[in-house]
């Protein structure tokens, strides 16, 4: 699957967030699988027309985050979802993310239930991935 | 790493009783893409003239290469690239022609076929004069005799004003495919913050003559930003928080756009003006670009009175 980043100049968000964000979505949709090797930073780089420091950027703040790991020589790699490290201080800034999409949620004049529907409509967007995972299983 | 191949010190220049770039200590490391900022009038233009000797300073001195802008030599001149404002090219010329007569000062590191492969990329025909082709093809001509050198230091100003999206495009994956040479460094006014926003990781911004700033794109980034405070009956009257840029009031709200104020400073202010509660809002470059260099009382140039 080829992967596909848009830059948005002029946004609150600095472009290495953008083009980390946006592999880290490509990771989890499973458009990029573990083991798979991400663009050289040389190559993205001139293939978006961005700074080769922010791509180095961005791929160092997925390393942070677990999400791929870097191979001296080699290059960069998804890393595998098992080796992943999620402590508990990432799941609590998950939870807290998901207070701000509840609390919308609410003032729009939802229920409790049309929260937990529209949740599993869009976890479904994300479908080939978690069943795969269960397959593996 | 850090080794400093532009640099400034004390650089002023005075057009009759004007005051055009002032005092400006500029330090440019190697290996980087700086964006040159400042709006219409500040002195980009002067600063870059005197930076290649060709205005001289009224007062200090500026060196490139560690060479002293006033006595480069042409061993020096071959290692720097300049790209003019409006990239004016010898009109009677045809791009062939062009190219003979600029190889004839790079002789050593001119890259013949860079050079061609860009023309015919760029779909040229080299018998054309200069005269006849377009802003936009004239940009590219501009483009590819600046990049055949492979220069060590490559001093662009405002290369991309008036051009259309897939050209400037051009000149930007143009600087970004020199910077992954080993130590170029590329310096580039514009005043499209977008454009500068996409290559640079060091900025560099003049106003009114004077150098505000000289970092990271990244460093400027996280500096600027706005706090909004709320206030339960009145706004107080004395802002004295570090670091104050621009201070609007409402009723109850005030708006403080500040500099280099980290985040718990904002939140310690905030609670002892007697906030009932602030947010800090995140800024994009333009906007950060457009109140860093806005003078103190600027207000909004329109005012709509509510009916």
């Amino acid at each position: 699957m080829p992967l596909w980043i848009q830059i948005l100049p002029g946004s609150d968000e600095p472009i290495y967030v953008q083009v980390a964000e946006q592999i880290s979505k490509a990771i989890a949709r499973g458009e990029l699988a573990s083991g798979d090797k991400l663009p050289a930073v040389r190559k993205l780089a001139s293939e978006l027309a961005i700074n080769p420091n922010t791509v180095a950027r961005a791929y160092s703040r997925l390393e942070q985050a677990g999400l791929v790991t870097t191979k001296t020589g080699s290059g960069t790699f998804v890393s595998d979802p098992k080796l992943r490290r999620s402590d508990a201080s990432d799941i609590n800034m998950l939870a807290e993310r998901m207070d701000t999409l509840i609390t919308r949620g609410l003032n729009l004049g939802l229920e409790a239930q049309d929260l937990i529907v529209l949740f599993e409509k869009r976890l479904a967007k994300f479908g080939n991935k978690s069943n795969k995972q269960k397959d593996e299983k | 790493m850090n080794e400093i191949v532009l640099e400034t010190e004390a650089l002023t220049k005075y057009y009759g009783g004007t005051l055009a770039v002032d005092h400006m200590d500029l330090q440019i490391p190697r290996g980087c893409i700086c964006g040159f900022v400042g709006r219409n009038g500040a002195g980009k233009t002067t600063a870059i003239k005197l930076m290649l000797g060709l205005l001289n300073p009224t007062a200090g001195s500026s060196r490139l290469l560690g060479c002293d802008s006033s006595a480069l030599t042409p061993a020096i001149r071959q290692r720097i690239g300049y790209v003019t404002e409006g990239h004016r090219l010898f009109r009677w010329m045809s791009i062939g022609g062009l190219e003979k007569f600029q190889r004839s000062f790079f002789p050593k590191q001119w890259d013949d076929k860079f050079f061609v492969d860009m023309i015919e990329y760029f779909d040229l025909p080299k018998k054309k004069k200069i005269k006849h082709l377009s802003n936009g093809q004239r940009a590219q001509v501009s483009l590819a005799l600046a990049l055949a050198p492979n220069p060590e230091l490559l001093i662009m100003d405002d290369p991309t004003l008036g051009l259309d999206a897939a050209i400037r495009r051009q000149f930007l994956e143009g600087m970004i495919e020199l910077i992954m040479r080993q130590g170029r460094t590329v310096l580039f006014s514009s005043h499209i913050l977008g454009d500068v926003e996409r290559v640079s990781d060091r900025i560099v911004v003049i106003d009114k003559g004077v150098l505000r700033a000289n970092c990271s794109l990244e460093q400027f980034q996280k500096a600027i930003k706005k706090a909004i405070l709320s206030f339960a009956d009145s706004v107080p009257g004395d802002v004295n928080i570090d670091g104050l840029l621009h201070c609007r009031r409402s009723e109850k709200q005030l708006e403080l756009t500040l500099v280099g104020t980290d985040d718990e400073k904002i939140s310690e202010w905030a609670k002892s003006a007697g906030a009932e509660n602030y947010n800090i809002v995140k800024m994009n470059l333009e906007d950060q670009f457009i109140e860093f260099t806005a003078p103190a009382n600027h207000r909004r140039l329109f005012q709509w009175e509510e009916r």
